[in-house]
C-alpha cells in the first residue's frame, strides 16, 4: 500500500538535491535559485520549512548533513566554485518555529564548479570531501569539532578526469581503510573508465587510487556505496546510461615497498537498463539492502537482492508517486488446481 | 491503520513530462519512505543556465506500509514474538525428544495465533463498510488460509514426524480442519425436518465419508427411510467394523493393522460383488469407496474439491499405512485428475508438491516468492522452526550467513519503521548471530531520539547488549539537542553520561562565563549531585568545587572555604580568565578581622597574583580580556594581600596568653 503526499517545495528554480538528516525527521533542499531550505517533520508527519536562506552566488548542486553528534550542521556546494558549511544557531526558537543558520566557513580552493560534497563517516571524525569539475577531490577536516569555523584542507586528490559525484564508503568496520569512489561525467570515451576508487593508506598518509572500474565508460551521473553491515564485500551502485551494481571484495594488501595497496576482487553483479534512458540518481536505504534509482523515463525503481545474491526490481513508482505493478503477468494468479468450487483468486501486491 | 495519508488527499505533483529539464530523482529516507522530485543534475560544462520561467516541482513524500502495520497483524507480530523467543530458549536448553515435542508445541502455537487472527480478520471483513478495506481484508484472509494450509501440511511432514513414519491420521485431521463443507452440510441436514429428503443428503454423506468421519456417516444413514433395510444394516455393520488407526493407538504394529484392514476390505469387496447393495445405487457407490475403487474416486473428486483432499481420501481407502516418502507417487496421480479437467497448476499446488517431495528449500523459495510480498512473517518463522528441527541445509550463502538468518533479518527490518514494533524487531535481531548486532547498531544510530523516554529506552537496549559506543553517541546527540533548546543543565548531564570530555568542558566554560556575568549559579542541583562524574573534565571539577566554596562561605565555614579557594588557585583548575573573580571572592576573606589566610597561604596567593600580572605584562591573550578597571583591582588586591600578610605574621608571631 503506497501513500503519497506532495507538498510545494517553494523554490524558485529547479531543485538539485534533497537530503534527509540522520534520523529522517529533517531534510534540506537546495536549488538553482541559490538558496537552501531546511524542513522539519512535525507530529502530524507534515513537512514545514523552518529555514531558508541564500547560500551561494550560483546554483547550489548538493547538500549533505553531518552526524547529529556534531550538532545541526550541513554543507553545500555550488556552481560558484565554493563549498560552505552551515550550523544552526543554538538558542530559543522564534515563535513561528523558524531557526537561523549561520555560515561557519567557505571552502574556496576550487577553480571550477564544485559538483558534490559529502561528509565522511562519523567514526572518522568530522571530515568533508568535495569534488569539482577541475578534476580534484579535496578532503577537509575540522580541527576542533566544537569550533566549526576552522577547517583545514588535508588532501587533494588529482583524479585526472572531471568529477561529477563522489561517495564515501560508510563501512562501520575499522578494518577497512577509508575509501572514496569518484564518478565522472566526461563524455569522451578516450578518458577510459569513469569510476575511480581511492583508498587512504595509513603508511604513506596519502590517498591512492586503487581501482578504475573498466566497464564503466559512459558518463556517470551518480554513484553510491551501500551501507555495509558486516559483509565481507562492498557494494557500489553506479548510475549512468544504465544502472550497474558492483561488488568489491578486499583481498588483503599487496605490499609494494613502503605502502601496501589493497587489492580487490570486483564483479559487476547487476546491470539494468529498465529505465531505458539515463539514470540520474541513486539512493540506498539505511541497511544497504534496497536501492532506489531514478531516471529520464520519469520513474523510480527499487531494487533488492534475494538470498542468493540475485538483484531484481521489486517496485516501480512513477513521477507522481504512484505505484506501477511490476508483474508482467496478469494480476490474477491461480492458487490451486481444483474444481471451480474452491478455486481461489489472489492478487499479487508487490512490496 | 497509519492513517496519516487520507486517500485522495494528495495534490498532483507537477508533471515530470511537462518540465523539459526535469529529471526525476528520488532520495531514500528512514524506513519505508522516500522523496521523489524532479530536478536536475550539475552540468559541469555549462556556464550556468539562466533561469527561464522554470519553477521547482513539488516534492512527493512517498511512504508505504506493509501489512504488518494493521492492528490485527500487529497482534500477530506481538504474540508470535513470544513464541519465537521461547522457542529459541528451548533450543538452547533442551535436546532430543524433549526438544521435538517443544517444536511441535511451538508450531501449534504459531498456527493457533494465526487462526485467531484469521477469525478477527473475518469478523472485520464482515463488519467493514469501506469496500477497498474489505477487499484488502479478504485478500489478507486468503493469504492467512493458505499459510495455515501449508504450515499444517509441513508440520506433519517435517516437524511432527511419528516414529513409525505413518501419517494418515494427521493428514485426516488436517483435511478435516481445512475443508468443513461436509460438516456444515451435515448440521443443516440434521436440523431439517426430513433429513433423508434433503437435496444434499447423499452429498453430505459422501463428503464425510471421504474424510473418514465414519460415525457421522452412520448417523446420517440411520436417518434414512430405508434404514431398516438389510442393505443399510449391512453397510452400517461394515462401517462399524472399519479398522481405524486411531482406535488402536499404536497398540498394533503397522503390519498387524494392515492385515486387519485388508481382511475388512476383502469383506467389503465380497459383499459388493455379491450384489447386496444392488437395490440402492448410492449405497453401492459408498461401498465402492470403502473398497478403494479407482473409478469411483474419479467420480468423487468434486466432493474433494482439491487434489490434496483427494490424495488423503484415496490413501484412507486404498493404503492407510502409507508412509511419507511414498506420498508423492500417489500425489501426482491425483493432480492429474484435476489438471485433466483443465485447471492450471497454481502456486499453492507447487508448494505442497514440493513439500511432498521433501524439497524444503523449494517450499521456502516458492513461499518467499509468492507469500512474502505482504510480509516476511510466514517464511521467517517457518524457516526458523524447520532450521531448529534440523531439516535445513545450514551452510552459509554468498551474503555471509544462512537462509534462516536472511529471512529473520528481512522480517526484523520490516518491523523497524513501525513506531512501536521496532522493539520486537530488535529482539529478533538478537538471534541473528552473524549480522544481528551490526543491524541493531545501524538502526539505533539512525533512530530519531524524539524524546527522553525513547532515548532512555534505546540506551537501555544498548546497555543490555554492551554497545558502549552507541550509548555514547546517543548521549552526545541528546546533549546537542538539549543544547539547541537552551537546556544547559540537561545537556550537561547528557554530556557527562557520554563521557565526552571536550563537549563537557566547553559547556562548563559556558556555565562559568554565565556565572561571572550574572553572579548566579544555575543548575545547582545537578552540580551538587555529580559525585565522581565531576572529574571527567577539569573545568567541571573546578565549577563543582567553586560552588562548594560558595556553600562553605555562606554557611560561615570560612576557614574551610579559604583553603578550598586556595587549592583551586594552586591546582590551576580555574581558567585564567576566572582568576580575577576568584581573587574578588578572596577579598572579603582577606579583609575580615580574623586571620583566615595564614602567612603561608598568603604567600601562595601573592605568587598567583604575580603570575597573573606577569601574563598581563607579557601581553598574551588574557590581557585583551581584562579591562582597565580590573587591572586597577589587581593593584588593590596586591594591597589587600600585603595587609593580610602583615596581619597573619603578627598573629602567628604572637604568643597566645591563655
Amino acid at each position: 500500500m503506497l501513500a503519497t503526499k506532495a507538498f510545494p517545495a517553494a523554490h524558485e528554480d529547479l531543485i538539485h538535491d534533497i537530503e534527509y538528516d540522520f534520523h529522517g525527521r529533517r531534510m534540506a533542499t537546495c536549488s538553482s535559485d541559490h538558496t537552501v531550505k531546511v524542513w522539519d517533520c512535525d507530529e502530524n508527519d507534515q513537512w514545514q520549512c523552518t529555514a531558508s536562506w541564500k547560500a551561494h552566488n550560483g546554483s547550489v548542486w548538493r547538500v549533505t548533513w553531518a552526524h547529529p553528534e556534531f550538532g545541526q550542521v550541513i554543507a553545500t556546494c555550488s556552481f560558484d566554485r565554493t563549498a560552505a558549511i552551515w550550523e544552526e544557531l543554538i538558542g530559543d526558537q522564534a515563535k513561528d518555529g523558524k531557526t537561523q543558520w549561520v555560515r561557519k566557513t567557505s571552502l574556496v580552493d576550487s577553480r571550477t564548479s564544485v559538483t558534490d560534497v559529502k561528509f565522511g563517516p562519523r567514526h572518522l571524525g568530522l571530515q568533508l570531501a568535495t569534488c569539482s569539475a577541475d578534476c580534484i577531490v579535496r578532503i577537509y577536516e575540522a580541527q576542533n569539532v566544537l569550533n566549526l569555523s576552522q577547517w583545514s584542507l588535508q588532501y587533494e586528490i588529482q583524479c585526472g578526469i572531471t568529477c561529477s559525484c563522489l561517495s564515501w564508503n560508510p563501512s562501520l568496520s575499522r578494518l577497512h581503510p577509508m575509501m572514496i569512489a569518484v564518478g565522472s561525467d566526461d563524455p569522451s570515451p578516450a578518458t577510459g573508465g569513469k569510476v575511480h576508487i581511492y583508498e587512504y593508506s595509513e603508511n604513506s598518509r596519502k590517498w591512492k587510487r586503487v581501482e578504475i572500474i573498466p566497464v564503466s565508460t559512459e558518463p556517470v551521473h551518480d554513484l553510491a556505496f551501500a551501507p555495509n553491515l558486516g559483509r565481507l564485500y562492498h557494494t557500489l551502485a553506479v548510475a549512468s546510461k544504465d544502472l550497474s551494481i558492483f561488488s568489491i571484495k578486499p583481498l588483503g594488501k599487496e605490499s609494494l615497498g613502503s605502502g601496501g595497496i589493497s587489492k580487490f576482487e570486483m564483479h559487476r553483479v547487476a546491470e539494468f537498463s529498465d529505465h531505458e534512458s539515463q539514470v540520474w540518481r541513486l539512493s540506498w536505504n539505511v541497511l544497504g539492502t534496497v536501492l532506489s534509482s531514478s531516471g529520464d523515463d520519469g520513474r523510480v525503481r527499487l531494487w533488492k537482492a534475494n538470498y542468493a545474491g540475485k538483484w531484481k526490481c521489486i517496485q516501480v513508482i512513477n513521477g507522481n508517486g504512484q505505484k506501477i505493478s511490476t508483474t508482467k503477468d496478469s494480476k490474477i494468479v491461480t492458487v490451486t488446481s481444483s474444481n471451480n468450487q474452491t478455486q481461489r483468486i489472489y492478487q499479487v501486491h508487490p512490496v | 491503520m497509519l492513517g496519516s495519508y487520507p486517500k485522495g488527499a494528495y495534490a498532483s505533483a507537477k508533471n515530470v513530462e511537462g518540465c523539459p529539464d526535469g529529471k526525476l530523482q528520488a532520495i531514500w529516507g528512514l524506513g519505508n519512505q522516500l522523496f521523489a522530485f524532479s530536478g536536475s543534475t550539475p552540468d559541469t560544462r555549462s556556464k550556468g543556465r539562466p533561469a527561464e520561467n522554470r519553477v521547482s516541482s513539488d516534492i512527493c513524500d512517498v511512504r508505504w506500509n506493509t501489512e504488518m502495520h494493521t492492528f490485527i497483524t500487529r497482534k500477530l507480530v506481538n504474540e508470535t514474538h513470544n513464541v519465537f523467543v521461547m522457542l529459541q530458549g528451548q533450543v538452547a536448553s533442551s535436546t532430543g525428544s524433549n526438544l521435538q515435542s517443544q517444536m511441535v508445541m511451538s508450531s501449534k502455537q504459531y498456527r493457533a495465533i494465526l487462526k485467531a487472527c484469521s477469525m478477527e480478520l473475518m469478523h472485520m471483513a464482515e463488519t467493514c463498510e469501506d469496500s477497498d478495506e474489505r477487499e484488502s481484508c479478504e485478500d489478507q484472509l486468503q493469504i492467512f488460509e493458505m499459510i495455515q494450509l501449508i504450515w499444517g501440511f509441513c508440520q506433519i511432514l517435517f516437524i511432527e514426524v511419528t516414529p513409525d513414519g505413518l501419517l494418515l491420521n494427521q493428514l485426516l485431521d488436517w483435511i478435516k480442519w481445512h475443508f468443513t463443507d461436509g460438516k456444515r452440510l451435515a448440521v443443516d441436514i440434521l436440523h431439517d425436518e426430513v433429513p433423508a429428503e434433503h437435496p444434499a443428503y447423499w452429498e453430505a454423506i459422501f463428503r464425510l465419508l471421504l474424510q473418514g468421519e465414519v460415525d457421522s456417516v452412520r448417523k446420517l444413514l440411520s436417518l434414512n427411510n430405508s434404514n431398516q433395510n438389510e442393505a443399510f444394516l449391512s453397510v452400517d455393520e461394515l462401517l462399524r467394523k472399519m479398522p481405524q488407526w486411531a482406535h488402536y493407538h499404536h497398540a498394533l504394529s503397522a503390519a498387524e493393522f494392515d492385515m486387519k484392514w485388508r481382511h475388512w476390505r476383502d469383506e467389503c469387496q465380497r459383499r459388493l460383488e455379491e450384489g447386496h447393495y444392488a437395490a440402492f445405487p448410492n449405497l453401492e457407490t459408498l461401498v465402492m469407496v470403502l473398497c478403494g475403487d479407482e473409478n469411483v474416486f474419479t467420480e468423487m473428486k468434486d466432493m474433494c474439491g482439491s487434489w490434496y483432499h483427494l490424495l488423503v481420501s484415496k490413501m484412507l481407502y486404498q493404503n492407510p499405512t502409507v508412509r511419507a516418502p511414498d506420498l508423492h507417487y500417489h500425489a501426482e496421480a491425483c493432480m492429474e485428475e484435476f489438471s485433466l479437467s483443465g485447471t492450471r497448476i497454481g502456486e499453492l499446488d507447487n508448494i505442497l508438491l514440493a513439500a511432498i517431495q521433501f524439497d524444503i528449500h523449494q517450499v521456502i523459495k516458492d513461499s518467499s516468492a509468492f507469500l512474502s510480498t505482504g510480509s516476511w512473517w510466514f517464511v521467517s518463522h517457518f524457516t526458523d522452526l524447520l532450521h531448529h528441527c534440523g531439516q535445513l541445509d545450514t551452510q552459509n550463502l554468498a551474503y555471509g550467513s544462512n537462509l534462516r538468518e536472511f529471512l529473520l533479518l528481512e522480517y526484523a527490518s520490516s518491523l523497524m519503521s513501525h513506531k512501536s514494533l521496532w522493539q520486537v524487531g530488535i529482539d529478533y535481531l538478537d538471534y541473528c548471530s552473524v549480522f544481528g548486532r551490526t543491524y541493531i547498531t545501524q538502526f539505533i544510530n539512525h533512530m530519531s531520539l524524539d524524546n527522553e523516554k525513547k532515548a532512555h529506552k534505546l540506551l537501555h537496549i544498548c546497555e543490555e547488549r554492551n554497545m558502549q559506543e552507541e550509548v555514547q553517541t546517543i548521549c552526545k546527540v541528546m546533549g546537542m539537542k538539549s543544547l539547541r533548546r537552551g537546556k544547559l543543565g540537561a545537556a550537561l548531564s547528557w554530556f557527562l553520561r557520554s563521557r565526552d570530555v571536550t563537549a563537557t568542558s566547553k559547556l562548563t566554560e559556558r556555565l562559568i562565563m554565565e556565572y561571572s556575568k550574572t553572579g548566579q549559579f544555575e543548575y545547582t542541583d545537578i552540580l551538587d549531585n555529580l559525585g565522581p562524574a565531576m572529574f571527567l573534565s577539569n573545568r567541571l571539577t573546578f565549577l563543582v568545587k567553586y560552588r562548594e566554596f560558595h556553600k562553605l562561605y555562606e554557611s560561615g565555614e570560612t576557614n574551610k572555604a579559604a583553603s578550598l579557594l586556595l587549592s583551586l588557585l594552586e591546582a590551576r583548575l580555574a581558567p585564567r580568565t576566572f582568576w580575577i573573580t576568584l581573587f574578588k571572592d578572596a577579598t572579603p576573606l582577606l579583609e575580615s578581622e580574623k586571620v583566615i589566610f595564614n602567612s603561608g597561604q598568603t604567600y601562595v596567593l601573592m605568587h598567583c597574583l604575580e603570575e597573573l600580572r606577569h601574563e598581563l605584562d607579557a601581553k598574551t591573550d588574557i590581557s585583551q580580556k581584562l579591562t582597565d578597571m580590573e587591572k586597577d583591582k589587581l593593584d588593590l588586591l596586591q594591597l589587600c594581600l600585603t595587609r593580610n600578610l602583615s596581619k597573619a605574621i603578627k598573629a602567628e608571631g604572637t604568643v597566645k596568653t591563655s
